[in-house]
């Protein structure tokens, strides 16, 4: 069997997506399909490790966080990818790391589609090599803008006709796929996605956005040297949160609610709705809390449908 | 109605011929036919269904001509007229069965199409051929014409499509791909080799070798002899295209027309590597010598110190090889990777000076290495200097079911400026929105 590609897709694109295209049988593989088009079954990714847990009693299986200059990407690994779970334990975060993974999604009841990664490969890196792959996300990310604005010029978008623009069979294909499911693609966020993840690495009179990441690796690297281990509250440095008061209180009563419902074995998904709603939140909104809580880390699906505390 | 009816019985009879497993009277079809009709069962399907009955294979009534270029993938009941510019057998298994099965390819005035016949249609080149009940299938990214038991072919008038009309049509060799035939291509030839075949028992003298412009390299093969040199400059009118592992063999014989041209026309530097994005390299399945880059995704098992054969240089399982049994092994370094630029991916096998070279560290060092400190660290030094880098491979790229293979004569870390790409991305940005 060919091998898939990797794609270059930022945290702020992927996690957008909607759309799964299941394989049929064995050998079709399935594909994520982003709002610009890609046609993902794996992806190569460089960006900080923020945080990494195991989550599963017992055996192993391990969720972590890669942050990107765009969002967060969600990690889940077990015992069937024993190298790259060993290497996400090993490494010390927060610390530069290159993915190579496989696709990874989960659909609650509710029909609604999560993805995250099954990682494959994990190595530690240098920042150099994220720089390399912020440059290279953004100028794929730029091509794929480009080919959705041509293709929704079209009377009827198709493959053929991408393909003719120079466009490749499976970009062209995932573009196709990606405009019947997405009513209107938000072009202009995908615009501001690219110029902001440029200006990471673009020398200027600002300061680069995530700065104090670095300064964190840095002093981490002279911790190292100098042998002095302190355990430092480096998870809270790490996630830059921008979130508002608001979805932090919504947050709160989610996990709140969580917590009284879960016992031993879990919280029910429909009773933690059911319990929210009470509490008058309305349905977006909780789920959007549990997305954020899940990509925190403070809560995680031990079966489907099931959310328990960390 | 009773002459409409004669008229059905006609076709039925023919379309059974000599082929009719079932001896069937007249009357009797006169039958069977009527009692569809009394069920109000469209004439046009109890003809088909009564063909079938009677051990006839169904033939529409003829379509229209198709024009080759004008045929697409997943077509059914096609019809064509064309002239065979190249036919060769091939035996295949097929579940466990040996077949024998013909390829080649075909041309008409507006272009040409490689074609698969799936039993011997005793098709020769030069015949002009009316096909009727082919199928076109996509094979490889490329249209292709298909000929099963369904498929007739008759012979007609080679006037028909006078050998004159399928005029050249000139390419540059990186657009070459199997299939296409009245070639015209002009190049320089770069490589030159003589060797002698016999063909139906008489020997012949067959040259082969590389031949490039400015756009690309291709293999050729002259079964006529041209008096060509190494360093000619060459316009070859009517030739065809094989290829062998997506790597295209511009083949043509004392029909084409082959005349020199000014040898400063195409000079030897303009001939250059073929620089590619990934994607391109895949749709076409192949190349020669071709220059990529992208980023290198994983070090894949074989790669380090390995035995190799004395006598036909394939790699050892222990101190065995596969064909010649227990040698002396000879020692040799290599890399096998996977590399990929987010808009396709390819493998890349690297050789011992490429390896020595992009370490850092002779193959002795590597061996030292491996001694103290275990075979592992040889690739984990391989991961730490290439894994999550750039690449730029020059060398062959052959095609298979499983992908492209580059088999690397230079290798290095690509140079990038961040900053410059950078800034240069911004400036499209703005050019974009």
């Amino acid at each position: 069997m060919r091998r898939e590609l990797a794609w270059r897709v930022f945290a702020g694109e992927y996690n957008d997506s909607t759309l799964e295209i299941k394989g049929v049988g064995e050998k079709t593989p399935s594909h994520i399909i982003t709002p610009l088009g890609s046609k993902v079954n794996r992806l190569f990714v460089v960006g900080v490790l923020t945080d990494v847990e195991n989550v599963s009693e017992g055996g192993e299986f391990v969720r972590a966080h890669i942050s990107d200059p765009t969002g967060v990407f969600t990690l889940y690994s077990g015992q069937f990818q024993q190298d790259a779970t060993d290497q996400l334990l090993n490494i010390d975060a927060p610390a530069f790391v290159a993915v190579v993974g496989k696709i990874r999604t989960y659909t609650p009841d509710d029909g609604e589609l999560y993805v995250s990664i099954r990682p494959e490969t994990v190595r530690e890196v240098t920042a150099d090599a994220r720089a390399r792959w912020i440059l290279e996300t953004c100028r794929q990310t730029k091509q794929r803008i480009g080919a959705v604005t041509e293709a929704m010029k079209m009377n009827e978008p198709n493959a053929g006709e991408l393909r003719n623009l120079g466009y490749s069979r499976e970009l062209s294909e995932g573009i196709v796929a990606a405009l019947k499911e997405y009513d209107t693609v938000d072009i202009s966020k995908y615009l501001a996605i690219v110029r902001e993840s440029l200006q990471y690495i673009t020398p200027s009179k600002e300061a680069a956005p995530d700065l104090h990441l670095e300064e964190v690796i840095e002093k981490k690297e002279a911790k190292k040297e100098a042998k002095t281990k302190k355990p430092a509250e480096k998870k809270e440095k790490a996630s830059k949160e921008l979130k508002s008061d608001d979805s932090e209180e919504t947050e709160n009563t989610v996990l709140d609610a969580i917590k009284k419902l879960e016992g031993e074995d879990g919280a029910a998904w429909d009773l933690i709705m059911e319990n929210c709603k009470k509490a008058g939140l309305d349905e977006d909104s909780i789920e959007e809390a549990l997305t954020s809580l899940m990509d925190k880390g403070f809560i995680f699906e031990p079966v489907l449908g099931t959310i328990k505390t960390t | 109605m009773n002459d409409d009816l004669s008229l059905y019985i006609d076709d039925i009879l023919n379309a059974l011929g000599d082929s009719s497993e079932k001896e069937v009277s007249r009357e009797e079809l006169e039958k069977e036919l009527k009692k569809f009709i009394e069920y109000g069962v469209p004439l046009d399907h109890a003809k088909q269904t009564l063909i079938k009955k009677f051990g006839g294979s169904y033939v529409p009534p003829s379509t229209e001509r198709v024009l080759v270029a004008d045929l697409e993938s997943g077509q059914n009941s096609v019809h064509v007229l064309c002239r065979v510019l190249h036919v060769s057998p091939k035996d295949i298994t097929v579940k466990g069965e040996a077949r024998k099965i013909f390829y080649g390819i075909l041309g008409d005035e507006s272009g040409s199409i490689s074609f698969t016949a799936w039993k011997d249609f005793e098709l020769e080149k030069g015949d002009v051929v009316e096909i009727s009940n082919a199928y076109t299938k996509e094979w490889q990214g490329d249209t292709k014409l298909n000929f099963g038991d369904r498929t007739k072919i008759e012979k007609t008038d080679e006037s028909k499509i006078p050998e004159s009309i399928m005029e050249p049509k000139e390419y540059k060799v990186k657009d070459l791909r199997s299939g296409l035939g009245a070639v015209e291509v002009t190049a320089r030839i770069l490589e030159l080799n003589k060797r002698e075949v016999e063909v139906d028992g008489q020997k012949k003298n067959v040259f082969s070798g590389t031949l490039g412009d400015e756009t690309g390299k291709a293999q050729y093969t002259s079964w006529h002899d041209f008096k060509l040199k190494e360093g000619d400059v060459v316009k070859i009118a009517g030739g065809y295209i094989k290829s062998w592992k997506g790597i295209p063999q511009l083949t043509f014989d004392e029909k084409a027309n082959v005349e020199k041209v000014e040898s400063s026309t195409i000079s030897k530097k303009d001939i250059a590597p073929q620089k590619l994005l990934l994607y391109e390299l895949v749709e076409k399945r192949g190349a020669m010598d071709v220059e990529v880059e992208g980023t290198v995704l994983e070090i894949r098992r074989g790669s380090g110190l390995v035995m190799r054969c004395p006598e036909c240089n394939r790699v050892l399982v222990g101190t065995e090889c596969s064909i010649h049994g227990s040698v002396e092994g000879v020692e040799d370094l290599r890399i096998k990777l996977v590399v990929d630029d987010g808009t396709g991916v390819v493998s890349g096998i690297l050789d011992k000076e490429s390896t020595e070279k992009l370490l850092g560290k002779t193959l002795d060092e590597l061996k030292k290495m491996s001694e103290t400190k275990g075979e592992e660290s040889i690739v984990e030094e391989m991961n730490t200097i290439l894994f999550s880098h750039r690449i730029s491979l020059r060398g062959n790229a052959l095609g298979d079911a499983f992908g492209i293979t580059i088999i690397a004569k230079d290798a290095k870390l690509a140079d990038i400026d961040v900053e410059v790409e950078s800034e240069r991305i911004s400036k499209e940005l703005e050019e974009l929105s």
